[in-house]
């Protein structure tokens, strides 16, 4: 009677562990997931001009602009310029660049927790062939020497963005943060 | 008594300095001049300088004034200055961009038609000296000096760092020069302005060895500018014999093609939309 107890009290403990493992895997597997996510973009372009912007190209811009950030903040977490290869170029692409390098270089690395943008375009030229638009972003930002966590903050940061179309979706061009933060 | 105040003395000066070292970063800075921020507490410490950019670390002695090299802040943006010592603490500040210096031009398209309304169109960027886009406005000056006649100018202020300005074409042919200048800096384009269609498009018809030759009168457009050669110009013939077109190119001005025409005959000539005048061979014309 008390062999046929144990077992089954193994056989629980066993099934207990199984499902914790299970449940651990899922929970990893939708973090590595959410981590590899674009961010969510929500653009609004009411008071855009000279030129209105097109249904097409404000799906577009959201999109790559999304792309942008993500490939953005796996570059600077992996300290891999290639990465920026897709969604930058210009001075953005360059400044870039630069940082991953100096990451490199001293050991310090920035990671984004992206949680998201909204953008307003505020000039897309007559022509078609350059957007600036200001973005409040939400972000996480930890900043690491070594394995060490030395700065660590939640940020509303503003950024001035010009984008700009390439072969077949648009670049970031340039990418600065502005002063006016507005939680 | 005194005892108590001891130790309470004691215990504000260690609490005191096992606080955590602070940074003092000047209200404002601009890009690529240096600047010294100010640090509490004392021993060694290691300054992080991040940046758009850039990334400093070094070691520093707390308490004293922290340089930071012009090279290290040449992009505009926020930075985050952290110190270390047991504990790390940080500040943000905002480096703003030096004075205009460079100006980046778009002009489209690079060859258009005399005439055509609001068809050129001119954006300028102003950045400074390490290409940080100028955000306080600047005021810009367009100019556009057609191949004759008096040059056109404007004035726009940027905005965002960005002005801009629409153009309608000259009615004379040729290269017209698109200038945007602050100040002493300049930068330049040119567009082409070329004819548009053809106007009152004209043939004759002259004898030629293998039958009749029809040429063209010197194409032009409606500006009087003439149509460029390369132009192709298509004459259509329509006798006994049924309808056949010939295309031919505008050379010299002119477009010229020889047809073998038996009896009457009615030839036409076309260019782009414009359709031209008839001639009826072989009887009244």
């Amino acid at each position: 009677m008390r062999k046929l107890a144990i077992t089954i009290l193994r056989r629980l403990i066993l099934l207990l562990a199984a499902g914790l493992v299970i449940v651990c895997f899922s929970f990893l597997q939708s973090q590595i997931h959410a981590a590899s996510e674009a961010p969510k973009v929500d653009l609004n372009a009411d008071n855009v001009g000279p030129r209105a912007i097109e249904e097409l190209t404000s799906k577009t811009i959201a999109r790559d602009y999304a792309n942008a950030w993500k490939t953005m903040a796996e570059a600077l977490d992996k300290n891999r310029v290639d990465l920026l290869d897709g969604y930058f170029t210009g001075f953005a692409k360059d400044k870039l660049t630069q940082l991953i390098a100096q990451q490199k270089q001293t050991g310090v690395r920035i990671r984004y927790d992206d949680r998201g943008h909204k953008l307003d375009a505020l000039f897309y030229s007559p022509s078609g062939d350059a957007m600036q638009l200001r973005d409040h972003a939400q972000l996480g930002i930890e900043i690491l020497d070594g394995g060490k966590v030395i700065h660590n903050e939640e940020a509303n940061m503003q950024y001035r963005v010009l984008m700009t179309p390439g072969a077949d979706r648009w670049l970031v061009r340039d990418l600065v943060t502005t002063p006016e933060v507005k939680p | 008594m005194r005892t108590w105040l001891k130790s309470l003395l004691v215990s504000l000066t260690f609490a005191g300095l096992a606080q955590a070292a602070e940074l003092r970063p000047p209200a404002q800075a601009t890009a690529g001049s240096p600047f010294s921020i100010a640090s509490s507490g004392t021993g060694d410490g290691t300054f992080y300088l991040i940046g758009p950019a850039q990334i400093s670390k070094r070691k520093v002695n707390l308490g004293g004034e922290i340089s930071v090299q012009g090279h290290e802040v040449e992009q505009a943006g926020t930075y985050t200055a952290i110190v270390c010592a047991d504990q790390c603490t940080s500040v943000h500040f905002y480096v703003r961009p030096a004075q205009a210096s460079r100006l980046s031009l778009l002009v489209h398209p690079s060859r258009v038609r005399v005439a055509a309304s609001n068809a050129i169109s001119a954006v300028a960027f102003v950045f400074d000296r390490f290409h940080n886009l100028v955000l306080t406005p600047q005021k810009v000056d367009f100019k556009v000096v057609p191949p004759e006649g008096a040059a056109i100018s404007q004035s726009k202020t940027t905005a965002n760092g960005t002005a801009w300005i629409r153009l309608t074409s000259a009615r004379k042919g040729g290269p017209a020069k698109v200038r945007a200048s602050i100040g002493d800096l300049a930068e330049m384009r040119v567009v082409q302005q070329v004819a548009s269609d053809a106007c009152n498009l004209r043939i004759k018809a002259v004898p030629g060895p293998k039958g009749i030759a029809v040429e063209t009168e010197p194409v032009r457009d409606c500006s009087g500018n003439f149509v460029p050669d390369g132009t192709v110009v298509s004459f259509t013939k329509t006798d006994a014999s049924g309808k056949t077109t010939v295309d031919a190119p505008i050379k010299r001005g002119v477009a010229r093609v020889e047809m073998a025409v038996s009896g009457p005959a009615r030839i036409s000539v076309a260019s782009g939309v414009v359709n031209g005048n008839e001639l009826s061979l072989g009887g009244a014309r």
